[in-house]
């Protein structure tokens, strides 16, 4: 019978801090009768006699969601016993727990982390951020006050972002429906997802396939769910995300237009801001791209301001845009 | 990956600022409950019920009964009457705990993206930090990055305006096509993905106004003082404030591309579908912003009414079309 009145309600972040505590605090760790039997917030549920199979499954879930903090909680063979189920024993380990003591941040760092963690105020990545922030202020370092204030944003406005990030940080294979650009027909993909990238305002999932050939999608034309496949992979060597930017920005780099501008217009102000961009001695504009119907799109949307000179597939999808919004809504 | 309920989100956050709290008070003798709540920013009363849980938390300890030494203990004299935290008793927990491969990466792409702030302009002081922070997670960040935009002097500019109490000049090309010379007292700045905007007291309109950074030129930091300081101004939640005289167009867009106009449709908008596409309305301050935004969406996005606004679209489209016949 519970050892103390189970009306008494204890809540889950009460079960979990009690469970992170008895696990820093255990050498050898405990086996999960012990922790069921003893714990506060299972204890009170736990029955000497009878299945604890409901126990059971509520203390697998907190394991997920502890890890899931970055948590380290180990699980250790019994030595006399391996594979037996119910003589592992779970720890956690309090080097691997504690953040170093050589990892401390000064006051002017704290401000800029702090900046780095508002970006993802919005979706994806805004849990993580704002546990970050926490654990930040856990050290007990003030921020600079700024001298001009930021509200910086990145958005993930993607379906495909979380599952394919989930899928990343398990390392599993993932297949989808991916529409490649100028293409009508969507084509299944299996790969191994690498690096989730922002270039230019979009997002890109940096990728394996089966061949080991590297490959980069754009986020927006996942066209259906992210399925894992149930096989997972080794990790690969080097800084994967730094290969992608670095694919990109040479896609980039290669892709070069000719236009004339209309002087003094919005076209004339925005493009010729954007990163890369050269002005010609005639008044044209050298601008680099990722993708010709992307870039195409962009521009068909400054309408008579923009004259595309080269190259001829960018020009040609210019107009078929122009004309095809004019028929729309002729 | 199964898809979180809401609940067990929070309970994660509710531990995660426990384990971050601890850490915290341990490593001070005495602090009040006020200065906590203003260091975690959070409200006075999240710090006490926190206090509370802790006090009476602790490990089962030998006799597996959580006896008063296995027991975190706090000073309840100070806390119940003076509002003032003194722990008395701690076990099992001293340190920070490390951050997840998830928050670290988070945080590493955050600095990727404003490596152009001025802020940033040391990249070894920032490489370094990039550094510890994977040195203090508890897994390989996993690998998400954002491009950072060009170091801007820009950004640069507005900085030391506000640094030194002073008004901005520049030429401003508004979205309807007016050039005009503006003089502004800068507030924030705000950024969204690859889009920088300048939030500002606006001499000329006497109004507070949003500047997108890629329309602004000849920019020069005046020695006239600035009216309006960042403390005294409250700024509007969003970016482009909604008016009165806003224009509501009805538009057909693929579901695939609907996220892409989010910013421009209304709050508690009908949506409704028509040959597979999705029937809302989106609002905007002129037909000039309108046109642009249909025609970059070609074959995905198209106005239905008013008609008013169909013939901007269309007359837009046509006149960029024109440019190509015969030459």
């Amino acid at each position: 019978m519970p050892p103390e009145s189970s009306t008494a309600k204890v809540p889950v972040e009460e079960r979990l801090f009690s469970l992170v505590l008895a696990l820093l605090a255990t050498e050898n760790g405990l086996t999960k009768n012990e922790i069921l039997s003893t714990v506060q917030g299972y204890r009170q549920s736990f029955d000497r006699s009878g299945d604890n199979a409901n126990l059971e499954r509520k203390f697998e879930r907190d394991k997920d969601d502890i890890r899931e903090l970055g948590v380290p909680l180990e699980t250790v063979q019994a030595p006399g016993d391996p594979g037996n189920n119910q003589n592992l024993r779970y720890r956690i380990p309090r080097g691997a727990y504690e953040l170093p003591l050589d990892v401390s941040f000064s006051a002017e760092e704290t401000t800029l982390l702090n900046l780095a963690a508002m970006v993802w105020r919005e979706g994806s990545l805004s849990a993580e951020s704002r546990r970050a922030l926490l654990k930040l202020r856990s050290l007990g370092v003030t921020a600079d006050e700024p001298v001009l204030g930021y509200a910086p944003r990145v958005r993930v406005r993607d379906a495909a972002f979380e599952p394919l990030s989930a899928a990343l940080e398990r390392r599993a294979w993932v297949r989808f429906s991916y529409l490649k650009p100028g293409e009508s027909e969507a084509r299944v993909r299996t790969v191994k997802p690498l690096a989730l990238i922002q270039h230019q305002g979009r997002w890109h999932l940096y990728a394996h396939d089966e061949q080991g050939v590297s490959k980069t999608f754009l986020l927006r034309r996942v066209i259906s769910a992210i399925a894992t496949t149930g096989k997972t992979f080794e990790p690969l060597e080097g800084n994967q995300s730094q290969f992608a930017l670095a694919e990109l920005e040479q896609v980039w780099n290669e892709h070069v237009a000719f236009v004339e501008v209309e002087p003094g217009s919005d076209a004339h102000t925005r493009l010729g801001k954007r990163r890369g961009t050269v002005v010609a001695a005639t008044g044209e504009l050298e601008l680099h791209y990722s993708d010709v119907n992307i870039f195409a799109d962009e521009l068909a949307g400054f309408g008579p301001e923009v004259l595309v000179i080269s190259p001829p597939e960018l020009r040609a999808a210019v107009i078929a845009r122009l004309e095809r919004t004019a028929a729309d809504h002729g | 990956m199964a898809k979180k309920t809401a609940a067990p989100l929070q309970a994660q956050d509710k531990l995660t600022f426990l384990l971050s709290l601890v850490p915290y008070l341990v490593e001070r003798d005495r602090v009040s409950v006020t200065e906590v709540a203003a260091h975690f920013g959070v409200k006075p009363e999240q710090i006490r019920e926190a206090v509370r849980l802790i006090a009476v938390s602790g490990v089962p300890g030998e006799t597996h009964t959580y006896q008063y030494e296995d027991l975190f203990d706090i000073a309840w004299d100070d806390f119940e009457e003076n509002d003032q935290i003194v722990i008395t008793n701690h076990v099992a927990l001293d340190d920070s705990p490390r951050f997840s491969a998830r928050e670290a990466a988070a945080l590493i792409a955050g600095l990727q993206y404003l490596s152009s702030l001025p802020e940033n302009a040391d990249r070894a002081a920032v490489a370094s930090l990039m550094s510890k922070l994977s040195r203090g997670a508890s897994g390989l960040p996993s690998q998400v990055a954002v491009e950072g935009s060009e170091p801007d002097d820009v950004l640069a500019l507005i900085r030391e305006s506000v640094a030194r109490g002073v008004q901005l000049e520049f030429d401003y090309l508004s979205s309807t096509g007016e050039r005009e010379r503006r003089r502004v007292d800068a507030l924030l700045v705000e950024s969204v993905d690859a889009d920088w905007y300048l939030r500002g007291w606006c001499h000329l309109r006497e109004a507070i106004r949003t500047f997108r950074l890629d329309r602004i030129s000849e920019l020069v930091v005046t020695d006239e003082p600035i009216s309006h300081k960042a403390a005294d101004v409250t700024l509007p939640e969003t970016l482009f404030e909604g008016s009165a005289d806003d224009l509501v167009v009805t538009i057909d867009v693929a579901a695939s591309a609907e996220a892409l106009l989010a910013d421009y449709i209304p709050d508690g908008a009908v949506r409704t579908t028509v040959d597979g596409r999705v029937r809302t309305s989106v609002r905007v301050s002129h037909y000039h912003g309108l046109k642009r935004l249909i025609a970059s969406m070609p074959g995905v996005a198209t106005v239905v009414e008013p008609a008013a606004a169909r013939q901007i679209v269309a007359d837009w489209a046509s006149a960029g079309a024109a440019r190509y016949h015969g030459s």
